[in-house]
């Protein structure tokens, strides 16, 4: 099939991988973006152009955090955190997922239970935290299952639309090939939903960490949210920060990493 | 003249019991919101043989994916008759692109087997087989976004075929390839077809590829589509896609069908 051709020179290689070239820099490149932020706070914190008292300079507060790491204090915070946020997008994702797929593929189902979940999805999740408290108790299961139905929503709505968009000759091939109910569910419903799964994930990971930082200003004894409130209690506005830093940190590595799974699990969507 | 032509003997095919039966189907498509009523196909009726080639021609819209998609029971019918004698779902090739995105060649190819549990050792080996008939053996792992538009074609064709249906549906395969590609991948098809002897029914819209494949013609109006014409289509097996445009009766065929096409209902 191929004919014989002269290979390409050094040069037309070049220029051949300089995309896939430019696309590793600028990955790495954005890891960086948000250091450009604290650069530019620090200046002014040092310059006094912002009031100190308010916002510390980056450098006192990464000061505070490392005695607290030294001191391992912060550690069984983000360790509480990270639990509550794990187990309770896990127990809001997957029954998303399947009832998003669920939903997607039988119009009947669609139907009957449709109207629930838009019913049930405009409820602000802070707003049922007192009922939620009152259900589960202050331990860990409130935090769980706040975390859980603002997951499940966004997960659902995601993966429903991302069925619904499939195009039809997708279960039209998944019919003709001989496929069962599950096979059509697991091997054409999920990936054709896959990009817009990971779209979820990535919002879900970001509403989760708002939650539980909420969830744990008002009912906890632990966490980074808990943290924080404490701080604030006893002006202890560096140790403010070094809470607000380590819980935007968690999310964004959260987020980093489900873009890394993305490229993994979802290699033909264009990103 | 339809009449005369009908009545051309074709011995073999009256003892050959028939693998697919179709009386006067009937499909029609309601559009509730604009309150409108789509006749596609009225009174449609022919049969095919076993391990018969048929190639309906036809106008664009007149109904001919549509009868394809009812044969694969995608599609329901309104009134009349299907009637397909076999143990298995006839295999699809669809007219649009249908490879999936998220798997390879080989692995698009392997579906209809590993769907149905066949071991990894056999299906590996069928699913060679399959690429290096289509000629996809060097892109098995590749992604259907990196390859061109026929490639994904002789890749729906390649499933199609890997799990060895008795039926084999297939619309407008090669509709979207070079004249150069669509006649290799013509003699490929009935290479195929000459060995495995299945039963084909072949959508084109394409007077020149339907005489080049099939043993019968099968001519369809406008829409609503119907039958005009069903044509015995004289050349002996094997044949050679560019051998048999030396043959007078090639050419009378097609001006046959072409007078058919241009005055449908004239008969
Ligand atoms: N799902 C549908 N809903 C409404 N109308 C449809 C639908 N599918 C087909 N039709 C109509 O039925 C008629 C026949 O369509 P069909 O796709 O069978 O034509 P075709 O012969 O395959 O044409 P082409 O050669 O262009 O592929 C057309 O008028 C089309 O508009
Ligand atoms: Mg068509």
């Amino acid at each position: 099939m191929n004919t014989s051709s002269r290979p390409l020179t050094n040069e037309e290689m070049h220029r051949l991988k300089s995309p896939a070239r430019r696309e590793r820099l600028f990955r790495r490149a954005s890891l960086f973006s948000p250091l450009l932020l604290l650069l530019l706070w620090e200046i002014s914190s040092q310059l006094n152009l912002i009031d100190r008292r308010f916002f510390p300079a980056p450098s006192a507060i990464a000061q505070t955090a490392w005695s607290m790491i030294v001191s391992l204090e912060l550690f069984d915070h983000i360790g509480a955190t990270l639990r509550r946020v794990g187990i309770g997008y896990a127990m809001g994702a997957i029954p998303g997922v399947i009832l998003g797929l669920m939903l997607g593929l039988s119009q009947t189902t669609r139907r009957l239970l449709g109207p629930i979940f838009a019913a049930l999805y405009p409820v602000p999740k802070i707003a049922i935290l007192p009922l939620i408290l009152l259900i589960f108790g202050v331990g860990d299961m409130s935090k769980y299952v706040l975390i859980a139905i603002g997951v499940f929503f966004l997960m659902f709505y995601n993966t429903l639309g991302g069925v619904m968009q499939a195009p039809q000759i997708y279960m039209d091939v998944a019919k003709n090939v001989g496929a069962t109910r599950f096979q059509t569910f697991r091997h054409i419903a999920l990936p054709a939903a896959l990009p817009n799964i990971f779209t979820g994930l990535k919002l879900a990971a970001g509403s989760s960490y708002i939650i539980i930082a909420a969830a744990e200003f008002l009912g906890a004894r632990s966490g980074v949210g808990f943290f924080i409130w404490a701080s604030w209690q006893t002006f202890a506005v560096s140790r403010m920060f070094v809470g607000i830093v380590v819980i935007s940190f968690m999310g964004y590595l959260t987020i980093l990493l489900i873009e890394a799974l993305e490229r993994h699990l979802v290699p033909w969507a264009k990103q | 003249m339809t009449a005369a032509l009908q009545k051309t003997p074709k011995p073999k095919v009256v003892c050959a019991p028939p693998a697919i039966e179709v009386t006067t189907l009937t499909k029609a498509f309601y559009n509730s919101d604009a309150d409108r009523v789509t006749l596609a196909v009225s009174d449609f009726s022919f049969s095919v043989a076993r391990g018969e080639f048929v190639c309906i021609v036809g106008p664009s819209g007149c109904g001919k994916t549509t009868v394809l998609r009812i044969l694969a029971d995608l599609e329901s019918k309104l009134s009349g008759e299907v009637k397909l004698h076999t143990d298995d779902a006839p295999a699809m090739v669809f007219q649009e692109a249908s490879v999936l995105p998220w798997l390879t060649v080989a692995q698009n190819v392997a579906l209809p087997l590993k769907l149905k549990g066949t071991p990894q050792a056999q299906q590996k080996a069928r699913v060679e087989e399959m690429l290096a008939l289509t000629g996809l053996t060097s892109f098995a792992n590749a992604r259907p976004s990196q390859l061109s538009g026929g490639m994904r074609q002789r890749v729906s064709v390649a499933r199609a075929l890997a799990d060895d249906r008795d039926i084999l549906l297939m619309d407008e395969p090669f509709g979207a390839l070079d004249e150069q590609t669509r006649l290799v991948l013509q003699q490929e098809l009935l290479r195929i077809w000459e060995a495995t002897r299945k039963t084909v029914v072949f959508i084109t819209h394409s007077v020149d590829e339907a005489l080049t494949l099939a043993d019968r013609v099968l001519v369809m109006s406008p829409r609503p589509g119907t039958l005009v014409a069903d044509l015995k289509v004289p050349f002996e097996r094997p044949r050679d896609v560019v051998e048999m445009r030396r043959d007078k009766r090639f050419w009378d065929l097609t001006y046959e069908v072409w007078n058919l096409l241009a005055s449908p209902g004239g008969a």
